[in-house]
């Protein structure tokens, strides 16, 4: 007895330490706090267990793209080694590439390239190359939704809506009939955030029209002003909440789950915390629908979505670039669609049953997120989005006119798109 | 003899003073220096490997052209202005009431203590939620008297009145703690005798306690005069500038230009621009105090 534990205590004793003189790399990843670090977590300690010489460092971000990027900027302007991968949002791979953040992997993969990428949705291998070098790999797949209360659609027997009219319609009875005056009939991103470009560029991509258009700008157009007098026109029918241009992406969500909000504009994340945190009041009232559109226009919406880069700095890019591939890969795109409601990047894993059990509006998500249109693709992107995100934000408060908004907005792309 | 005692002394001092001096090239001088180099390149954001190149004071003169330079400066002279005078009102009550004599002065001295150890953006977060339109608290004390809600963070004057009070209340403690420091240095005898003679608590104010206290209060002036210059964290977690840019000070336009968009020649141009503003500031009070010492001594 006393020897068979004598040399189970030895055998446990020589195991690591063999494990030891196997090269043990440390990688460390950056991910946002809006991006399930959580999910991270336990997908990384998946892969650990693969890959018993790989120990992986989860580093928690700002919630906010624009965190996320500031402290990035100032990790990566210096050169920092300390970071291996690093999860960018879908605007950012053209100033990626240009400030050469991101080393390219296109000679990591070789002749797996050509293999890869046509398995992903189109909008993200496009997304991710540029200039012909992939920059980054889909890590998962987002876009808006207009999510809404099926209880009180019922209640008041009013049709899911089609048009921005007849949401706001929709929203003017509910209003009426519950008498709540903390209900929001349409909640949307409207401070002076990432997400209020998509609130600008949603109306807009409605009516055809763009931004940019054959690389000019392209807002001396009727079109350009159809979002503000969309939001005009809600903000008069009192259907948007009084405090809009203060209300930032997850606070749509609070007040949603809250029981709050009758219809949001949000992204792919909504789904899950509604329905499953421990404090939401809106369990299984919930109903997600494509957006909204003009009368005679067409739906569209904005792409989102995160993508894996493997810092130009990184001091184990051979190691760095094999965990970004199997983050990247139709395993995990499936993980994340059941833990965390995020949306694939690969259309097969949207019909996977378990997959569809967790999520059952998948199955309608996969035309919409094929259809999303991309925000300006720039390398000075962040300069786009202030002009856009700022006169919309001002818009909404009130402090500016469609005219003024406008005109703001034009003089300060102007430079940007000569 | 001597001389060569003059000189080995000398060699000695320049020996003791070396570390400290590299210490403060390597920590002021050369980011200073760096600073004022990069504010006169440019890299083009649209290709930066194309490089950056030496563009002279074109970066100083566009900001002269530049509609949010001056309105960020605007709202900057706005947030001085305003807090300034208000910290020291603020300040110096605080600071009288704590000098008072009684028992148990340690709770009180705590409690000028805690705003200003507090983090600033901790201190934005907190006043951001004091003045959330929803669940705030402003709006809820104006809803029992009969007031509807407002707008506080997104309308452009109620924001800055929102971020002034934030402001006031973040910068008054260290004002109170700066003028205590002041006040005990005041001999009691001075109001013994003021007594004696029978002066009113006014008078002992206005002829004894204020004048000793001046430089304290100019210290304690310019320290905050200086750190309003570079108002940053608490409108940057209170609106992020907004709604539009309008409550933007100059130190988060430096912090966009640089961090967001990448454009370090001219953020860097913007800050020392900024450092102009604070010296300009900081030497009319200096110049002010000396000219009233000087007044003194005659």
């Amino acid at each position: 007895m006393r020897l068979i534990f004598i040399a189970l205590t030895v055998a446990a004793l020589a195991l690591p330490a063999s494990a030891q003189q196997q090269q043990q790399t440390t990688l460390r990843i950056f991910t946002g706090g809006q991006q399930r670090p959580d999910v991270m977590r336990k997908i990384a300690d998946e892969y650990q267990k693969k890959n018993p010489n790989v120990k992986i460092e989860v580093e928690v971000g700002g919630a906010t793209s624009e965190a996320q990027q500031q402290y990035l900027t100032t990790v990566l302007s210096s050169k920092d080694s300390a970071l291996d991968v690093i999860l960018i949002d879908v605007i950012r791979p053209a100033q990626w590439a240009a400030q050469g953040w991101a080393e390219p992997l296109d000679a990591y993969l070789g002749s797996d390239k050509a293999k890869i990428l046509p398995a992903y949705l189109k909008a993200y291998a496009d997304a991710d190359q540029v200039g012909g070098k992939l920059v980054a790999l889909p890590y998962f797949a987002d876009a808006q939704f207009l999510y809404y209360r099926k209880d009180l659609l019922d209640k008041y027997k009013r049709p899911v809506p089609k048009s921005w009219d007849e949401m706001m319609e929709t929203a003017r009875v509910i209003l009426d009939g519950e008498k709540n005056p903390q209900l929001q009939g349409f909640s949307t991103a409207g401070a002076p955030i990432e997400g209020t470009v998509c609130t600008y560029l949603v109306p807009l991509w409605g009516t055809g029209s763009d931004i940019v258009k054959d690389g000019r700008l392209n807002l001396d157009t009727v079109e350009a002003r159809q979002p503000f007098q969309l939001y005009g026109r809600m903000k008069q029918a009192g259907v948007l909440p009084k405090n809009i241009a203060e209300i930032p992406t997850d606070r749509i969500r609070v007040d949603f789950q809250a029981g709050n909000v009758v219809f949001a504009q949000n992204w792919g994340y909504f789904w899950n915390r509604v329905e499953n945190d421990a404090d939401t009041k809106v369990k299984g009232k919930v109903g997600v629908t494509i957006l909204p559109h003009d009368q005679g226009g067409k739906s569209a919406t904005c792409i989102g979505g995160w993508q894996l880069a493997v810092s130009a700095y990184s001091k184990n890019k051979q190691e760095a670039v094999k965990f970004a591939r199997w983050l990247s890969s139709p395993e995990v795109s499936k993980m994340q669609a059941v833990l965390a409601s995020h949306l694939p990047v690969f259309p097969s894993v949207y019909r996977d049953p378990e997959v569809l059990a967790a999520n059952p509006w998948f199955a309608d998500a996969l035309p919409v997120v094929e259809t999303a249109k991309s925000r300006p693709v720039s390398a000075q992107y962040p300069q786009v989005s202030d002009a856009i995100r700022s006169n919309m934000n001002a818009y909404l408060a009130g402090t500016k006119t469609t005219d003024g908004a406008l005109a703001d907005m034009k003089s300060r792309l102007k430079p940007l798109y000569k | 003899m001597t001389a060569r005692k003059d000189l080995s002394e000398r060699a000695l001092g320049v020996l003791l003073l070396t570390p400290a001096a590299l210490l403060l090239a390597a920590i002021v001088v050369y980011p200073v220096a760096t600073l004022l180099w990069t504010s006169l390149t440019g890299v083009d954001n649209a290709n930066p490997g194309a490089g950056e190149k030496f563009v002279g004071f074109d970066n100083y003169l566009r900001a002269f052209d530049d509609d949010r330079f001056w309105h960020s400066l605007w709202q900057t002279v706005v947030y001085v202005a305003v807090t300034v005078p208000a910290a020291l009102l603020v300040g110096l009550g605080l600071a009288l009431l704590a000098n008072r004599p009684f028992r148990m002065k340690w709770p009180v001295r705590l409690g000028l203590l805690l705003p200003w150890a507090l983090p600033l953006v901790f201190a934005g977060l907190i006043f951001r939620w004091f003045f959330e339109y929803q669940t705030g608290v402003v709006n809820d004390l104006l809803a029992t008297v009969g007031i509807a809600p407002q707008n506080w963070l997104s309308d452009p004057t109620l924001a800055t009145v929102a971020i002034c009070t934030a402001i006031v209340w973040k910068a008054s403690s260290f004002m109170a703690l700066m003028l205590l420091a002041g006040l005990q240095t005041i001999p009691r005898s001075l109001y013994e005798a003021a007594e004696v003679d029978g002066a009113t608590a006014w008078q002992q104010f206005v002829e004894i306690t204020l004048p000793m206290l001046r430089p304290a209060i100019f210290v304690a002036l310019i320290f905050r005069t200086i750190t309003a210059i570079q108002t940053f964290d608490i409108p940057y977690a209170m609106t992020g500038g907004g709604p539009g840019d309008s409550t933007e000070t100059l130190a988060m336009y430096i912090h966009k230009t640089t961090l967001d968009f990448l454009d370090f020649g001219y953020g860097s141009a913007l800050a020392a621009l900024m450092f102009l503003l604070s010296m300009a500031a900081t030497s009319g009070y200096l110049r002010y105090t000396r000219r009233s010492a000087g007044r003194e001594e005659r």
